[in-house]
Order: C-alpha cells, then sequence, then structure tokens
C-alpha cells in the first residue's frame, strides 16, 4: 500500500509537467492571440505597437520556448502577470515600492468560486442524502417515484433558463433576492452580519441553480447504493439477528453505501475550484468560471495556464485521495490490487 | 416504516432550510414603492444622486492610451480631460485649451491653456503634464498601439506654463482630432514610473468631472464628483458602473430599477416597450446615430471578386432596406459612404445601390456567370459562384448574413455563413487573408481620414485594409486628404473619395443602426432629440432630483 | 424487454424518447414551414394558428424550428455519446482486464483528461476547427468517455475476482473469450445506463454552449440556440424560451428516466430485478 501510495506521488509530478504541456500546445492551438482582440481591431492602432507588443510577451517566439519560459517562471512558483489585465498578476498579489497593492486575479476569483462551490456541495449533500434514503426504504412506492421525478426534472431543466425566469420572479416581480452580482451598493459601510446576509442573498440563486444538478446525481447514487447494500446477505443476517431497525440502516447499510460517495466526494475537490461560466456569467459573479472564459477569449495565457496548473494539481491529488479512500474502505479492491 | 427514521432525515434538511430563510427574512429591507411616483413630472436642476449604469465588460485599467476597450474608454472619458473635445454638433472646441491657432504654414499648432486648471489631488495642471502625456505616448516603452499619430510631430514645447506647442514636418489635417483623443496625464504622480506596470492604472487621479471612488474587482467601479474639475462641477454627484456580463441580466436589473441606463436592441426598443405602459411610466427611451456603419466586405484578392461587375452585382442583390427591416426593425439608416450620415463628410448626393436582382444578373451575365447547368446556381467555366460569409458573434450580423444569404440565393449564388468568436476570427482569416466575404462594421473616429484601411500600402498582415483594395486615384485622395486643413476643401476630397468608392463596391454598405439607450425617467436634463454627438454630450448636466432618487441604503 | 417494460420509470422514459424521436424521424412532413424561411413581416408573432409556437426574430416559425431542432439535439447526443461510449468501453475493458502497466497508463491518461477542464477543450477545439455540428459532436464525444471508462474498469475489477471467471480461466478460456463472452456481457448494465444518461448529458451541454456562442451556429435550428436567442425576451416573447425549454426538458427528462428504470430492472443487484444467484 506504501509502496503504490509512494509511485503515486512520484509520478505526480512529471504528469503535473506533461499536462502542462498538451495544455500549453492546446492553447496555442487557437487561432489569434492577445494582440488581435476586438480593442486592438481599431484603424488608429498601428501594426508596429502590437508587433512589439507580442515580442514582449514572447508571443513570436517558437512555442516550446515559450513553454520552456512559462516552465522555468513556474519552478519557482511564479505565475507571471496578465496579458489583457494591465500586468496584473495571475495568482497572488504584488506590493509595489509605494506600496500600492495589486491584487492578484486567482486570489480575487477563488474564494468566490470556493464559497459557492462549498455551500452547493453542503446543500446537495444535506439534501440528497435525507433524499436518497428516504428513496430507498419506500424503494417503488409514492414517495420514492415523487422524490426520483422532483430529481430528475432538477437536472433536466436548461440551468440558465431556469435562472433567468426565478431572476425575474424574485427580483422583479418581488422584491425578494438580488438579480445579479455579488454585494450590494454600500456593502463596505454594512455590520458584519449585514454584510454575511447580504452576501447570502446574491448567492442564493447561484448555489441553487448549482446544485440543482449534482443533487439529481448524489441523490440517485445514495438512493442506488443503499439499495445495493440492503439486498445483500449481511444485512438479512443482522435483521435475523433481531438487531434493531435503526442499526441495520444506519449501522450497517448506509455506511456501506456510503463508501463510494468518498470517492465522489475526492473526485469533486478540483471541481470546486471550477466555477460555471454560465451560471457566473448570468449572476454577474466574478469567480474562477468567469475568469477563465475571458481569458480564453482574450488569449490571456498567463491567466489560462495558471488556472489550468492549479486545476490538474488539485485534480491529481483529489484523484489520489479518492482512490486511496475507496482502497483502503474496500477490502474487495484492494484484494484485487494485490494480486 | 418507524417513525424516528423519518425525523431523523428531516432534521437536518429543516434547519438548514429553516437558516436560509431567516437570514432571507431578516435582511429583506424593502426600497421604498416607486410605483406612486409621476417620473414625468418636470423638476428644476439640482446638485446630487447617483446614476447607476452597466457594462458588460471591465476594463483592464484606465490609461486610455495602455487599454483600448469600450469599457476602459468610456469610464476614462470622466476622469481625463484631453486638449479639445467635440460639442454637440461635432465641431472642435477647447476643452483643457481655451484657444489653439495654426501657424500660416500650417505646420505648427499652439494650445493655450486655461488657467488655474487642476489635478484631483488640487495640484496644478499645466503644460508641462501635456508634454509629458505627449513624451509618454510616443516612448517606444510605452505599450500603446495609438503612438503613430503622435509620432507625427516632430518638435513639442511648452514656452510657459499656459501654452503647448507642436510642430509636423508637413500639415497633418487630423492632427486636431488626435488632440482631441489623448487624455492628459498628470506628470507629478507618473513621473519615474513605469507606466506599462503602474498602480495608477488602477488608482487613477485626473481632471474631468470624476474621479475614482471605488474599483471592486469584477463587481463595479464608483466615480464621485471631483471637486477641482477643470471643466467645472457636474450635477450627479456619483456614477456607478456595474459589471453584468449578460444582456438579459441587464435587462432585469433595468426592469427592478437597479439600474438607471442601459443599450437596447431593437426588440425590446420597437417591440416590448411601446407593449409596456407600466415600463413607459419610469424609463425614457432614446435613439441616437453613432459614427459606425456595417458592411460586406470581399476580398478582393479572391476570385471573382477582383471583377468589378460581380461586386457591383451583389450590391444590387442585397435588399438593404430589408436589413434595416429586419434585423434593425427599421431602426437604423441605409449608408452609401464610410462617413456618419447628415455630417459635412458624408456626400449627401450619393445613394446605395437599390435592390435590384434583375440587374444583378444581368451584371453577372457580363461577367460571365450563368446557370449553364440548370442546378440553380450561376457558374462560369464550370465552377459554380459560391463562397464562404465570415463573422464574428454579433447577433446583428448573424441575422443580416441570413438575409444576405437569402437574396443571393434568389439569384442562384450559393452562400454558406461561418461564425467564430473573435480572436479565431482575426487570427485565422482576417491577419492571414484568408477569407472570401466578411460581413463586419467600422466604428470610427470623428476625423474623415481613413488613410489605413482604404490605402493601397496599408495592405500587410495585421494592417487594415485587409480586403486588398488598391485604387490609385483614391490613394492620391486620401493622402492629400491628410495634407488639406481648410474644411470645404478636405469636404471635396472625402466626397470624391466617397464616389469612387461607391462605384468601385469594394464593400457592400448595408447599414448604420442607431444606438438605443434606455434611462430611467429620473434622470433629467437630457438633450431630446440627440443632437449629432449623442446624447451623453452633456451628461455633466444631467441631474436627478431628490424626491426621484433611489433609496441608496439599500440599493442592490 | 418484459422486466424493462414492467418498470414504470422506464416505460415511462422509453415513451418520451419514442415520441420524439418520431417527431423528429418526421419534420419534414410534420412541419408547415421551412424551419428557414425568413419572413421580416412575421417578426416575434405570438403563438397562433398559423404559428403553433409563434415566430422568432426573424420571422421564422418556431414549431417548424423546433422539430428540426429536435432532430440536431438528438443527433448530437446519440453521436457524442456513442462516441465516447465507443472509448470508454475499450480503454475501460482493456484496463480493467490486463491490469498492470496498462491499466496505470490508461487510468493516469484519464487523469489527465479529466483535469484540462471540458469548456477549454471544447473552446481550442471548436475554435481552431470552426464550430460545425461534428465538430461539436466529436469534441462532446472526446471529453466525455472517462466515466464510462471508469465504469468499466471497475465492473472489470470486480467482476474479475468472480468464481465464473476463475472457473473458466481453469477451463483454458483465451483473453479474448472471457473479454467477450463473460465479462463484458455482465458490464453492459453499467454501459447501457451511463450512454443512456449521456445523451441526457450531452443535449444540455449543447444548449449551455449555445448559450457560450460554441454551439450549433445559425442559420440551423437547435433547441439550444432558440433558447439562447430568446433569453433576453423571456417576459415578452415568452414562447421562444418555453417551448425549447420545456422541449429540452422533457427529452432529458425521457432520458434519465429510461435510463435509471434501465439500472432497476438490469441491475442483477437491484431488487426489482430476477436474482441471477
Amino acid at each position: 500500500m506504501i509502496k503504490y501510495l509512494l509511485k503515486r506521488i512520484f509520478w505526480m509530478v512529471p504528469l503535473l509537467v506533461g499536462i502542462s504541456l498538451v495544455s500549453f500546445l492546446i492553447m496555442h492551438l487557437a487561432p489569434g492571440d492577445i494582440t488581435t482582440t476586438e480593442a486592438s481591431f481599431n484603424p488608429k492602432a498601428s501594426e508596429e505597437s502590437r508587433q512589439k507588443l507580442r515580442e514582449i510577451y514572447n508571443l513570436d517566439k517558437p512555442v516550446i520556448v515559450q513553454y520552456g519560459l512559462w516552465l522555468k517562471r513556474m519552478a519557482t512558483l511564479d505565475f507571471g502577470t496578465s496579458f489583457a489585465t494591465h500586468q496584473r498578476p495571475v495568482f497572488w498579489q504584488t506590493i509595489d515600492a509605494q506600496g500600492n497593492v495589486s491584487k492578484g486575479m486567482i486570489q480575487d476569483a477563488l474564494p468566490i468560486t470556493l464559497l459557492i462551490n462549498v455551500v452547493s456541495l453542503a446543500l446537495i449533500i444535506a439534501t440528497a442524502l435525507p433524499l436518497g434514503i428516504v428513496s430507498a426504504l419506500t424503494q417503488n412506492r409514492v414517495p420514492d417515484r415523487a422524490i426520483t421525478m422532483f430529481v430528475f426534472i432538477g437536472f433536466a431543466i436548461p440551468g440558465f433558463w431556469l435562472a433567468l425566469m426565478l431572476m425575474y420572479w424574485t427580483g422583479v416581480v418581488h422584491d425578494w433576492l438580488p438579480i445579479s452580482g455579488l454585494h450590494s451598493l454600500g456593502y463596505e459601510n454594512m455590520s458584519w452580519f449585514a454584510k454575511i446576509s447580504d452576501t447570502l442573498r446574491h448567492i442564493f440563486l447561484p448555489v441553487f441553480i448549482s446544485s440543482l444538478g449534482g443533487l439529481a446525481g448524489i441523490s440517485l447514487f445514495v438512493r442506488n447504493g443503499m439499495l445495493d447494500v440492503l439486498h445483500q446477505d449481511y444485512i438479512t443476517t443482522a435483521r435475523a439477528k433481531g438487531l434493531p431497525e435503526n442499526t441495520v440502516i444506519y449501522g450497517h447499510a448506509l455506511r456501506n453505501a456510503l463508501l463510494p460517495l468518498i470517492t465522489i466526494l475526492g473526485l469533486s475537490i478540483p471541481g470546486l475550484i471550477g466555477g460555471s461560466v454560465i451560471a457566473e456569467s448570468i449572476f454577474a459573479i466574478p469567480g474562477m468560471g468567469k475568469l477563465f472564459y475571458d481569458a480564453v477569449l482574450m488569449r490571456d495565457f498567463p491567466v489560462i495556464m495558471g488556472i489550468l496548473t492549479i486545476g490538474s494539481a488539485l485534480t491529481l491529488i483529489g484523484n489520489l485521495l479518492a482512490d486511496v479512500a475507496y482502497a483502503w474502505a474496500d477490502p474487495r479492491v484492494r484484494r484485487g490490487i494485490a494480486q | 416504516m418507524p417513525a424516528a427514521t423519518f425525523s431523523r432525515c428531516f432534521s437536518g434538511r429543516y434547519i438548514t432550510a429553516g437558516i436560509f430563510t431567516l437570514l432571507l427574512l431578516a435582511s429583506c429591507s424593502k426600497a421604498p414603492a416607486t410605483n406612486a411616483v409621476n417620473f414625468d413630472s418636470p423638476y428644476p436642476p439640482e446638485s446630487g444622486g447617483t446614476l447607476i449604469d452597466a457594462m458588460t465588460g471591465e476594463p483592464s485599467g484606465l490609461i486610455a492610451m495602455l487599454a483600448g476597450e469600450s469599457a476602459a474608454s468610456a469610464i476614462a472619458a470622466n476622469i481625463f480631460n484631453s486638449l479639445l473635445k467635440y460639442d454637440k454638433n461635432l465641431e472642435l472646441q477647447g476643452e483643457l485649451a481655451q484657444s489653439w491657432d495654426v501657424s500660416a504654414d500650417q505646420q505648427t499648432i499652439t494650445f493655450h491653456l486655461k488657467p488655474g486648471m487642476k489635478w484631483a489631488d488640487d495640484t496644478p495642471l499645466t503644460s508641462a503634464d501635456v508634454l509629458f502625456t505627449w513624451r509618454l505616448v510616443t516612448d517606444d516603452k510605452t505599450r500603446t498601439p495609438y503612438s503613430a499619430d503622435y509620432k507625427l510631430v516632430v518638435r513639442a514645447e511648452t514656452p510657459d506654463a499656459l501654452t503647448f506647442r507642436v510642430s509636423y514636418r508637413q500639415p497633418y489635417a487630423p492632427a486636431l482630432d488626435t488632440w482631441a483623443s489623448l487624455h492628459i496625464l498628470p506628470q507629478h504622480l507618473l513621473q519615474g514610473q513605469d507606466i506599462n506596470t503602474t498602480a495608477f492604472a488602477r488608482r487613477p487621479v485626473g481632471s474631468h468631472y470624476y474621479k475614482l471612488q471605488d474599483w471592486r474587482n469584477g463587481e463595479r467601479i464608483s466615480l464621485v464628483r471631483n471637486p477641482y474639475a477643470t471643466q467645472g462641477p457636474a450635477r450627479i454627484n456619483r456614477l456607478v458602473s456595474r459589471f453584468i456580463p449578460d444582456n438579459a441580466a441587464q435587462f432585469l436589473e433595468l426592469l427592478a430599477d437597479n439600474i438607471d441606463v442601459m443599450n437596447l436592441d431593437p426588440i425590446k426598443y420597437a417591440r416590448i416597450f411601446p407593449a409596456r405602459p407600466d415600463l413607459n411610466k419610469k424609463i425614457a427611451l432614446y435613439k441616437e446615430l453613432g459614427n459606425n456603419y456595417t458592411y460586406l466586405g470581399f476580398n478582393l484578392k479572391h476570385k471573382p471578386f477582383d471583377d468589378i461587375r460581380v461586386r457591383q452585382a451583389i450590391n444590387y442583390a442585397i435588399d438593404k432596406q430589408e436589413l434595416i427591416d429586419g434585423v434593425l426593425l427599421g431602426l437604423g439608416v441605409p449608408v452609401a459612404s464610410p462617413y456618419k450620415p447628415g455630417t459635412r463628410w458624408s456626400n449627401p448626393n450619393l445613394h446605395p445601390y437599390p435592390y435590384d436582382p434583375q440587374k444583378a444578373l444581368a451584371l453577372l451575365k457580363q461577367a460571365g456567370f450563368e446557370d449553364h447547368d440548370g442546378d440553380g446556381i450561376l457558374d462560369r467555366d464550370g465552377k459554380p459562384l459560391a463562397f464562404e460569409m465570415v463573422t464574428n458573434q454579433n447577433k446583428q450580423r448573424e441575422m443580416s448574413a441570413v438575409l444576405i444569404q437569402r437574396r443571393l440565393k434568389e439569384i442562384g449564388i450559393d452562400s454558406k455563413i461561418r461564425i467564430l468568436e473573435w480572436a479565431s476570427f482575426v487570427g485565422r482569416y482576417i491577419k492571414t487573408g484568408d477569407f472570401d466575404v466578411v460581413v463586419l462594421g467600422w466604428s470610427l473616429s470623428l476625423d474623415p481620414d481613413q488613410y489605413g484601411i482604404w490605402h493601397s500600402s496599408q495592405q500587410a498582415p495585421g494592417q487594415f485594409n485587409f480586403i486588398g483594395y488598391s485604387n490609385p486615384h483614391v490613394d492620391k485622395l486620401l493622402e492629400q486628404g491628410r495634407l488639406e486643413l481648410n474644411p470645404e476643401k478636405r469636404m471635396k476630397i472625402y466626397h470624391e473619395f466617397a464616389q469612387i468608392l461607391l462605384k468601385d463596391s469594394p464593400v457592400v454598405y448595408l447599414y448604420a443602426g442607431y444606438g438605443l439607450p434606455a434611462i430611467h425617467k429620473r434622470v433629467k436634463g437630457i438633450d431630446n432629440p440627440a443632437p449629432p454627438a449623442g446624447i451623453g454630450h452633456n451628461s455633466y448636466e444631467w441631474y436627478i432630483p431628490q424626491p426621484l432618487r433611489r433609496n441608496e441604503i439599500s440599493v442592490q | 424487454m418484459k422486466k424493462v417494460l414492467a418498470n414504470p420509470l422506464a416505460l415511462a422514459g422509453f415513451a418520451i424518447i419514442a415520441a420524439i424521436l418520431l417527431l423528429a424521424l418526421f419534420a419534414p412532413l410534420i412541419a408547415p414551414f421551412d424551419p428557414n424561411a425568413i419572413d421580416v413581416k412575421a417578426i416575434l408573432l405570438s403563438p397562433s394558428p398559423q404559428h403553433l409556437m409563434g415566430t422568432d426574430g426573424l420571422g421564422r416559425d418556431v414549431f417548424s424550428r423546433m422539430l428540426f431542432g429536435a432532430r440536431i439535439s438528438l443527433l448530437v447526443g446519440i453521436v457524442a455519446v456513442g462516441i465516447a461510449t465507443a472509448i470508454g468501453v475499450v480503454l475501460g475493458a482493456v484496463s480493467g482486464y490486463y491490469r498492470g502497466w496498462v491499466d496505470v497508463a490508461i487510468m493516469r491518461l484519464v487523469d489527465v483528461m479529466l483535469s484540462i477542464p471540458t469548456f477549454f477543450l471544447i473552446l481550442a477545439v471548436i475554435a481552431f476547427l470552426t464550430p460545425s455540428i461534428w465538430n461539436i459532436m466529436i469534441v462532446i464525444g472526446l471529453t466525455s468517455w472517462m466515466g464510462v471508462t471508469r465504469l468499466v474498469r471497475a465492473e472489470f475489477l470486480s467482476l474479475r475476482g468472480r468464481e465464473f471467471v476463475m472457473a473458466s480461466q481453469t477451463l483454458g478460456a483465451t483473453d479474448g473469450r472471457l473479454i467477450f463472452r463473460h465479462l463484458l456481457p455482465n458490464s453492459l448494465t453499467p454501459i447501457i445506463v451511463s450512454s443512456v444518461l449521456g445523451v441526457a448529458s450531452a443535449v444540455l451541454v449543447e444548449s449551455g454552449l449555445s448559450f457560450l456562442g460554441l454551439g450549433v451556429q445559425a442559420p440551423q435550428a437547435s433547441w439550444g440556440n432558440i433558447l439562447t436567442d430568446g433569453k433576453e425576451y423571456i417576459q415578452f416573447a415568452w414562447w421562444l424560451s418555453l417551448f425549447p425549454g420545456l422541449a429540452i426538458l422533457i427529452t432529458v427528462l425521457g432520458y434519465n428516466l429510461l435510463g435509471e428504470g434501465l439500472r432497476d430492472a438490469l441491475d442483477p443487484r437491484s431488487s426489482n430485478a430476477t436474482s441471477k444467484k
């Protein structure tokens, strides 16, 4: 087991380098660069100055050379500065000689996305667990069918359509929730309690929309996991032994059914930093999804690579954790690996 | 099933829901109902209030010479002054300069600055700042794409604190326009700094009506009135620009009274608003013609577009009024020259090619295109008349392309439409010259010089004569137009230029669409109907009467 | 089959899918208008006997566009999933059966693919190759095979330990025989279920791509782009949003019901199916 772990960790670094190389190449596949954006399509803008810009950003060098330069910088954990946003640092803030702080782009966007995703995940688990359990325990009867339908419909609705309808209902027809944005005007002057409630009100709809999709998957997953387990022999044995029903369900069945949930959670760690481009666009939330989308459209290579690097690192770690957790928990797989 | 199980299941969920609801209710401070107010009543001008508008993009920085995107220039225009500006009739007027003289040889311009001007930090604004800005924009180390015009100045000097003089090697007619577009920057704050990385771009100090109050990354920029404004005080105290990328969300915010200004599209303007009297009670619609037009451009280096008969035929085959009716719902005007209709530079004697499919077919027949094989598509030497129209992701251009495709199909021309996102579009098709036909638009400066777009020397990859137009007579006119400072003579040059262009038909002018701002009726003082400069020309005079202001504490 | 039809979920799903497939198949016969017939005088008309679902911004009949759009949306879903399943089954089977370094290599490949965000890949490919329907299908397919691979691999891994495999091996069965006669058929259920669910997902992805402007391009109609065209006029031209939105909802629902119903009916470990023991 330890050997397996060490081997996985050892391979992570070359894997990351490989992923970054592939990403870099793909990124350069798409035609155009920062100098071909809409802003520079201005007859007053001279081609010489654009060419100069390309030289400054090393865009005129061969792709492999550009990659090498990037890799060299990354070796010192220097994520570089953005092409498109007046030299803002990609990852963490820098402070210049006068003491002016220039906030990092990922530094600004990541907490917002994390907040929405974590709250979303919490909401999903808090809702999906009970729904899945009830569904499994009332299999094929009315509660099961109703829950299944509800959860399916939630998954099947195109997100942006539902978002716009809810925004209209809660923001225009009634004045219950803000329509878009993250903070109200005057946020800076609010008390800490008002600030929390203001932020919660702004993320309520985005979180709701983001959770609908996951809700269906997880609650079904829990339901099917429970069903799988409930029909195993050892459950019948436990009941035959005379154990109370609660112990059977929560002590044995649930615990075994939830094992795969650990895998799911492990796999969703990288997803935590990936904001939904669509939700963030509709709700005007400046998160990682929007940051990435804008960076791709503007061909802001440092930002794109920065986000991809962090994302792939987290994915590899998350996968490793998930595989390890599952292997440790399920004796069958452990046996399969050991063979 | 045991009851105990149920209660255990549901408790967790209910608690979460409960907390959410409580927080919601606790923070639901509703703004006072605005339904009862009559927004049409007249009010005398007064000072104060907040104007909120929405932008789809966020500025990358507020130094206009570095950041070219429209979001940056829109906000920077409230913060910085230039030497000159355009008045409501698009005539040049002094902003920082109270007057200017052009020397007899037309090669030297002397600007006389207004006395007693200050920066927003109470430092005097003098000609030294202007000279500093000029040095900055012409410095090779400055990453600006706009240096070319300013590099034509061979000598710039400041005889005294209120005089700025520039000399050109030869008369340069667009010069004054270039001095109306250069934001003057403060020397005392930027001296010794690297303009490309300075924090000033996000914490600017200017001299115009507003100064930066707050920039919340990704959310909004707030400007507040500058008490030292060189042009006098603005009325509205605060301008907030919220970054809302999605148009549907922006419209909802407008409906909910959370923003005051929004640019509408024709459908909202002509179909939604007229059907909603409740909206018209609180929101007013305006119409202004911008300095832009949409066109269909031929790649003159690709056959058969090198043949003038083919180009003219396609021009006759396109029904431009249908485009205006269908795409713009009538909210646009036809154009016959690359200039804004109604201005001095636009030749009033030119008319767009009428919709005449018969004439188109006749011309194509002359060029050798007929339906020889009976398949419904015209052909010549066995090759069908088929091409690809490329455009970017712009709803109006897409719709125009679809309508054009249909009209072309009717006379036997087979066209396909390809839509791309912008950077790919430019990188893959425009720069390489690897396209047949494009549907694009030009957004132009107020100076009539269009050297960069039409002169035959501007055809290198990355330059703007990407359609490959080459006409020696037009080259001459464009060169002359740059040297002629007399407006009357200059006008004749460009009128002739437009006439040749119309006949050569290297592009098909499609239309010039109206800008359609919707502004909440609480904002008074708007010049309606819009003068040539647009309704924004006197935005500093707009005001929001006290009784109509939204409750700024609970505003969202 | 009888098992499937006995399951009410699967039945409902199947009915919905069949209905939509029929409508899509006979679209040219049913559609009252040419979906690309522009009528500048009939812009944004509300539903009427003549235009059952109203008209869009260029006066085109929405009902006709919806019918032809059904073809596109379903085609995109089915082909994309077909590609993803083909890749996933092959890689998963090889990975789960042979294990060893092949398994490691394939799983690392899965890791790489999972860490590059789907949207980014889609944008890059579409930007480079131009946004055509085929490119969209290929790209969605190429970015969604990872789940199938893991499923198939997991099935193979766990089946491998079962007695019947060891028995066959003792009797001298070849690798190919084992894979095709024994392991794959027993893994079929999760593959089928995941494919059906995958189609649902692909339909949603296409509508998401349309929102970003990267989906099926004008003038071709897809539910995603009709929905996106109407998103700014939800309160006014509600028919541009309601019908495609409902269509997507019902289709995705149908596929999900069918998928889950199949899982219930066919999975030997579920209580609905007759036990294989």
